[in-house]
């Protein structure tokens, strides 16, 4: 069994006064305080505004007057607030791009003379292990800048957990690195080397943080550059490393430890239709991968995804591989894989659903399932094999049954709460907007069928129509539907 | 085991000290009628290893009271002999003990009759009638033992009566709730509930801090001594069907169903049980069965008991073997089907609701360890295996007649035994086999004659989900398994 530990990201939720200037400390003209006042999304009340707080981070000058901070520091943000060391004067600051994957953000200031008096920090390469580096941050603990040393741990693929479901490259530092750390720069020899992101909490594991590394930093820089932000490209596909010595000579491979095979391909993905799975993947961009799934990089040896971590939406990528024992090469244009977004934790859009005679539809998300802890084994099926068993291949999006607000109308149907919307009228429903359209139609009722063995709901539009200001009036609903959006296009 | 453990902890933490309590005024001797007619049952149960097939658990013994019918059966729960290793019977009054086998055990009912091994051993004891006629508002007894053999019985009043759940998830039955200030003593289970002498009841569970029993009642009591005379036994009959009430107006009127028609919306109808072969499907709406109208929500009136849900008369009034006319209105008019009941048999489903004293099934193939999916491996993760078990075999399991309708067995990749031959496999388990040598398997027997032509030399293991497919060769792992044998002690590479 895995032991189960929780990476906590390095923002704290404090509002401060702030910080005297500590004189003499070079990093000043580039360092930024980042107060952030943010509303985080209402899940169980999606027409809600949502909870406020206020949290603080760091950040630190680039060129081009832009400051780059964590995207967990400005996430949901609805007032940001820049702080410079030497200067009393707080300065509103928008963000310019953020990449929720990657957990990085530009942030633009709208007062120009911010930026004077200002270096913007360049970035170096990838620090060796055991090398010194210097955190800083406005960490817990005190009101002031705040340095600490330490050494260069390990460089690893890691899961960031602000989305909770990308894993890049990250690098493991034994600096004491704290909430308010978040966002500040990692510095080596004048040039920074890492932004400080996330951590475990005390209790799990001590002098263990983490920051992301200039590789994740340079491409995202890059892909902003066009002016929007595309996000990683992904293979879409999942591989078995092919060390077992049956294996490899069923699959008419020799004893030369290259290949690995492809166990699935996902049908949302640039793969479908080029690799199936079965094939043996030989060599990436002409690079030998290992049986393991590592390929030998600039004199490392990093896994194969990181080849296409590096690439930008449209890139292609061409692959040697080994179908029915016969050598082919195949090259693909890259894409994202929307379905499994659907896991990842989503930040600066409202909830969406459909509220109609007091019903709540939601289409299922990691927000959903974390606000409302489901028991439910189907939904929790229809959540955890989303990707894997295909369910969006029928369910692009899963329309849950997610809340009763009781009136008479409702009266009978407490039962069917988390139960999955199948179809309204007879007619299939895919996505929220599906819903939506399917309550826009005039009929005299509206008969909802679930997935599975549940009975029928019906709603007769006359009394749906008499309990709508009702329903609104009593539980101060402010929004009746909100559909834009969603991961599925 | 585990599904038994609840009644083990509420026992456990029975606030008063293990036999010295003095009777409460609640407490009295037992009338000497029947001192007579119940005997102590000491049980050493052992169950098998699910995480590993091929051995079983230690052994642990239950205590409970057994209750001598028809001169020569000893009535207990099902729960207090599952397992068994060895069973001993013990005279209340002198205290001599003899060995007793099981006759006939229903678990789903939770009872059992055993059998004395020697004939004159319950000699001079008086069998104890049995009793249906209980209503809420009565007054019973409970009979204990002292650990001097004195019997006492203690009063507890019945609060309700209504078809619950008995020892396994999926059955519910008749059952009678009852409070009582219910004293320690020994570590017993599983006592006799009597009215008037007669047999009224089973102590099944009791909750120590609301003081409150559940038992199992004299209908399925009855039920079972009926059915027990039997050959071979069938069991507890069930229509396989589930419902849904139909209180909704806004349901009623799109169904079109009057006020007075009552009836339940059918939502499930199992396809191998009894109710889908007369016919019914899910959308009908189940009117009455025989005479009995059901409601709205499911139930009818009992002369007796009250208002019941309409399963008791499909499980426990009615028999293997009878059939029952079921009216239903589909398409707005009234049909009647007629349903000849019986009980699917445990082995009969795809993933097995619950495996008791049977050696599990396995497959040994060159340290990968194959075996059946049933419940019993699941319920291994735990009390919470809901939550912990792997999510993809919970949901096989919970879903088992929508998705396997053709009852095949699920073969799963349990775990592995690393040898030379699994490099680089360690880490699999519990992954479903979709086919093996290119055979789609219907069961473990199945795996075990594909097991015999391998493909080109190496056997291909094909699983529904990642990695998709491995391979063994098939030579190496023949000339191994003596060897795999020897180092994990395993008695035999394989059980069918």
């Amino acid at each position: 069994m895995t032991r189960r530990v929780v990476l906590v990201t390095f923002f704290f939720m404090v509002a401060n006064a702030i910080a005297q200037i500590p004189k003499g400390v070079e990093i000043r003209k580039s360092l930024v305080r980042i107060t952030t006042t943010s509303q985080e999304p209402d899940y169980k009340v999606p027409w809600n505004p949502g909870s406020m707080s206020v949290g603080v981070g760091a950040g630190f000058v680039i060129d081009g007057n832009r400051i780059m901070t964590n995207a967990h520091v400005v996430s949901n943000a609805r007032f940001i607030v820049v702080e410079k060391e030497d200067d009393p004067q707080h300065y509103p600051a928008t963000v310019q791009f953020i990449g929720h994957d990657c957990d990085l953000a530009v942030l633009r200031v709208l007062d120009k003379g911010f930026f004077q008096n200002t270096r913007p920090l360049t970035s170096g390469g990838i620090p060796a292990i055991e090398s010194p580096v210097s955190v800083y941050g406005y960490p817990i603990g005190g009101e002031r800048l705040s340095v600490t040393r330490g050494i260069i741990s390990r460089i690893d693929f890691q899961t960031y957990t602000h989305s909770g479901i990308d894993s890049h490259l990250a690098v493991q530092i034994d600096a004491a690195i704290n909430p308010g750390n978040s966002g500040g720069p990692v510095m080596q020899e004048g040039k920074v080397v890492g932004v400080a992101f996330q951590g475990y909490s005390g209790d799990v594991a001590q002098n263990v943080g983490y920051m992301i590394p200039t590789p994740v930093i340079r491409r995202f820089l890059k892909d902003i550059s066009n002016g929007r932000y595309d996000g990683y490209v992904d293979l879409s596909l999942t591989y078995f490393k092919l060390v077992n010595p049956a294996e490899r000579h069923a699959l008419g491979l020799p004893d030369n430890e290259q290949g690995v095979m492809v166990s699935s391909v996902s049908s949302a993905g640039c793969s479908y239709g080029v690799l199936q799975q079965g094939d043996v993947l030989l060599t990436i961009d002409n690079l030998p991968i290992a049986s393991d799934g590592f390929v030998q990089l600039d004199g490392e040896r990093v896994e194969m995804p990181e080849i296409v971590e590096r690439k930008f939406k449209a890139d292609k990528v061409k692959l040697d591989i080994l179908r029915d024992k016969k050598k082919r090469t195949v090259e693909m244009q890259l894409t994202g894989n929307w379905p499994y977004l659907m896991q990842a934790n989503h930040y600066d859009s409202p909830p969406r659903f459909v509220l109609f005679g007091g019903l709540v539809f939601q289409p299922l998300s990691k927000n959903f399932m974390d606000a409302y802890q489901v028991e439910d084994m189907r939904l929790r099926y229809y959540y955890n094999f989303f990707v894997t068993d295909e369910i969006y291949k029928t369910h692009p999006e899963v329309i849950v049954l997610s809340n009763i607000l009781p009136d008479p109308v409702n009266a009978y149907l407490s039962d069917l709460r988390f139960q999955i919307v199948d179809d309204i009228n007879n007619k299939k429903v895919r996505t929220l907007e599906d819903m939506a359209n399917a309550f826009a139609q005039k009929s005299d009722y509206y008969l909802i069928h679930f997935v599975g063995s549940a009975r029928p709901a019906v709603l007769e539009r006359s009394a749906v129509e008499r309990a709508r200001d009702r329903i609104i009036g009593n539980y101060n609903v402010q929004k009746e539907q909100f559909v834009e959006g969603g991961l599925f296009r | 085991m585990r599904a038994f453990l609840p009644i083990l902890i509420a026992l456990g933490f029975f606030p008063t000290a293990i036999g010295a309590a003095e009777p409460t005024p609640k407490e009295a001797p037992a009338p000497a009628e029947q001192k007579g007619s119940v005997v102590r049952v000491n049980s050493t149960n052992q169950a098998y290893d699910f995480f590993r097939p091929w051995s079983k658990e230690a052994p642990f013994s239950r205590r409970g009271m057994g209750v001598l019918i028809d001169s020569d059966k000893i009535l207990v729960t099902a729960e207090l002999v599952a397992n068994s290793d060895y069973i001993e019977l013990e005279r209340a009054d002198g205290g001599e003990k003899a060995t007793a086998t099981v006759q006939v055990i229903d678990y789903e009912a939770n009872l059992a009759t055993l059998r004395s091994t020697d004939p004159k051993f319950l000699e001079g004891m008086q069998p104890l009638q049995t009793t249906t006629q209980v209503k809420t508002g009565d007054e019973l007894e409970v009979l204990q033992l002292e650990s001097n053999g004195t019997p006492v019985s203690t009063k507890a009043l019945v609060t309700t009566i209504e078809v619950g759940k008995y020892a396994l998830e999926d059955s519910g039955y008749l059952m009678f709730r009852m409070s009582c200030p219910l004293q320690f003593r020994e570590n017993s289970f599983t006592l006799p509930i009597v009215k008037e002498n007669r047999l009224a009841a089973f102590l099944m569970r009791f909750d120590s801090r609301s003081q409150t029993i559940d038992a199992i009642s004299g209908p399925v009591i009855e039920h079972f001594l009926v059915e027990s005379q039997h050959q071979p036994y069938r069991g507890f009959p069930r229509a396989g069907l589930g419902f849904s009430p139909t209180r909704d107006p806004q349901l009623r009127r799109y169904l079109k169903l009057q006020d007075t028609d009552g009836g339940v919306y059918v939502n499930q109808v199992d396809q191998s049980g009894p109710a889908a072969k007369a016919g019914v499907k899910e959308g009908d709406i189940l009117v009455a069965i025989d005479h009995t109208q059901a409601d709205p929500d499911g139930n009818y009136l009992h002369p007796v008991y009250g208002k019941l849900s309409i399963t008791h008369l499909t499980t426990t009034e009615a028999y293997s073997g009878q059939s029952l006319m079921i009216t239903v209105i589909r398409n707005g008019e009234r049909q009647q089907l007629r349903v000849e009941l019986f009980r699917r048999p445990v082995e009969d489903y795809a993933i097995e609701p619950y495996t008791m004293g049977k050696r599990p099934r396995y497959y040994i193939l060159g340290g990968l360890v194959f075996q059946e999916l049933t419940r019993q491996y699941l319920r291994e993760w735990g009390a919470n295996w809901l939550k912990e078990a792997p999510q993809r075999l919970v949901y096989y399991d919970r879903f088992q007649s929508d998705l396997f309708p053709d009852r095949r067995k699920i073969v799963i990749l349990t775990q592995i035994l690393p040898t030379e031959n699994t490099v680089g496999y360690e880490q699999l388990s519990n992954l479903v086999v979709k086919k093996f040598n290119g055979r789609k398997l219907l069961n473990l027997d199945d795996f075990a004659e594909a097991a015999k032509n391998p493909i080109a030399g190496y056997h291909k293991i094909e699983f529904e989900e990642d990695p998709h497919e491995i391979y063994l060769d098939a030579k190496q792992v023949e000339e191994d398994a003596a060897q795999l044998q020897k180092t994990y002690s395993i008695p035999e590479l394989r059980h069918l």
